[in-house]
């Protein structure tokens, strides 16, 4: 319970960080981010791997879909609610896979990280850590 | 799985990850020599008119915008273009190439040098030029450059405060490159992706420019009709034999 309690936190952490950058997305706002070569917000944003397929929709509005549905997720395992241990422990596999695509996009296509996505990465890594520790305890338990 | 192993084998996958950019990241070309460079600057500052008009604006973006503001002078009382932009940056690279071709109409450089953009950003070792370092005269227009880093970062040049209250005003995303025309019109990031210019050296860069099919006359060419378009604007058409060819004064009516 205490675990799924920080996959919850993780999941509204996420959550912000993806409304934030959507923000930053949408308006005029500069991205508070330091530029170097190796760490570029604007880079990794600005590049066409920032928006969904070509359309005006950031990648992180995406994150603001799977990180609500994260926390949500974690606040009925916190309610004590078993039966969604496989579906969250299917949805945070779905997000862990998405986030290895971007890093290696990040990384090899872009040669930019940008820490505000690497922030919501290692959150998804906890959330997926969480429904994975838990989905074991769940199966024992069962 | 345990949570340690899944946290093990994500930390090899990063440094697969690493060690694939890393492998796969061109070695940066190295710059000419003095002579090598002039016979490179001799063709880009002399494409013929006649090619410059088949071209148009080519695949280029137009990205230049009207803006409002005082009229921006020059040091030399002449009307200003204001360029910022950073060695590094791939999307200046690509920029310098229709800056140099389109101001090279209204006067002449000096001390260009060739260098590239970062080995390590997107679209690695574009071949370009600096502007650092360079010196423009002109009886028409005055052009006023700051490259704020090296290609590897390093700080270079900084702008006024004058300077950058331009950049602030123009250019909020804070995109470079970034160019004032005289505060009549701006834009700021690349009017074509660098990505047309991968793996070629300068002189196959300057090469290709005298062909207006070749995929990099069409953008190169076409912005920098752009360009003189947009300082034609400001020094009332003149010279005449830059800025009455009905490409220009064509170009002219779209920037309003």
């Amino acid at each position: 319970m205490r675990w799924q309690a920080l996959a919850l936190a993780a999941g509204l952490a996420g959550l912000g960080v993806s409304i934030y950058l959507t923000v930053v997305h949408y308006s005029a706002i500069p991205v508070a981010c330091p530029a170097t070569a190796q760490v570029n917000c604007e880079q990794v944003l600005a590049s066409p791997y920032g928006v969904i397929a070509g359309s005006a929709i950031p990648t992180s509005a995406a994150g603001i879909v799977w990180f609500a549905l994260s926390a949500l997720l974690a606040a009925g395992r916190v309610a004590g609610r078993v039966e969604l241990a496989r579906p969250q422990l299917a949805w945070a596999a779905l997000g862990l896979a998405t986030v290895l695509t971007l890093v290696y996009i990040e990384i090899v296509e872009l040669g930019a990280i940008c820490i505000w996505c690497t922030t919501a990465h290692v959150l998804v890594l906890l959330i997926f850590l969480v429904s994975l520790s838990s989905s074991n305890m769940a199966r024992v338990r069962t | 799985m345990a949570p340690v192993a899944v946290v093990a084998a994500i930390a090899l996958l990063v440094a697969a990850f690493l060690v694939i950019r890393w492998y796969t990241t061109p070695l940066p070309p190295r710059p000419l020599t003095v002579d090598a460079t002039q016979h490179v600057l001799d063709i880009v500052t002399n494409i013929a008119p006649p090619e410059l008009d088949v071209v148009g604006t080519g695949s280029a973006n137009n990205l230049v915008k009207r803006v409002s503001g005082s009229p921006l002078t020059g040091p030399n009382g002449h009307p200003e273009v204001f360029y910022m932009g950073a060695e590094y940056c791939p999307y200046c690279a690509a920029e310098r190439w229709p800056m140099i071709i389109a101001l090279s109409r209204f006067g002449t450089f000096s001390g260009l040098k060739t260098t590239s953009s970062s080995s390590t950003d997107v679209y690695p070792n574009t071949p370009t030029f600096t502007f650092h370092g360079a010196t423009y005269t002109s009886q028409y227009v005055d052009f006023v450059s700051v490259e704020t880093t090296d290609r590897n970062q390093s700080p270079l040049e900084s702008p006024t405060s004058a300077q950058q209250a331009l950049v602030n005003q123009y250019d909020t995303a804070g995109s470079i490159p970034f160019v004032d025309f005289g505060n009549r019109y701006a834009f700021s990031g690349a009017t074509y992706l660098p990505d047309v210019l991968g793996g070629m050296s300068w002189k196959a860069v300057a090469d290709s420019l005298l062909n207006p099919d070749s995929p990099q006359a069409k953008p190169i060419l076409g912005s920098a009709n752009l360009i003189t378009a947009a300082v034609c604007k400001l020094t009332g058409d003149q010279p005449a034999i830059v800025c009455s060819s009905s490409t220009i004064q064509s170009i002219e009516k779209t920037l309003g």
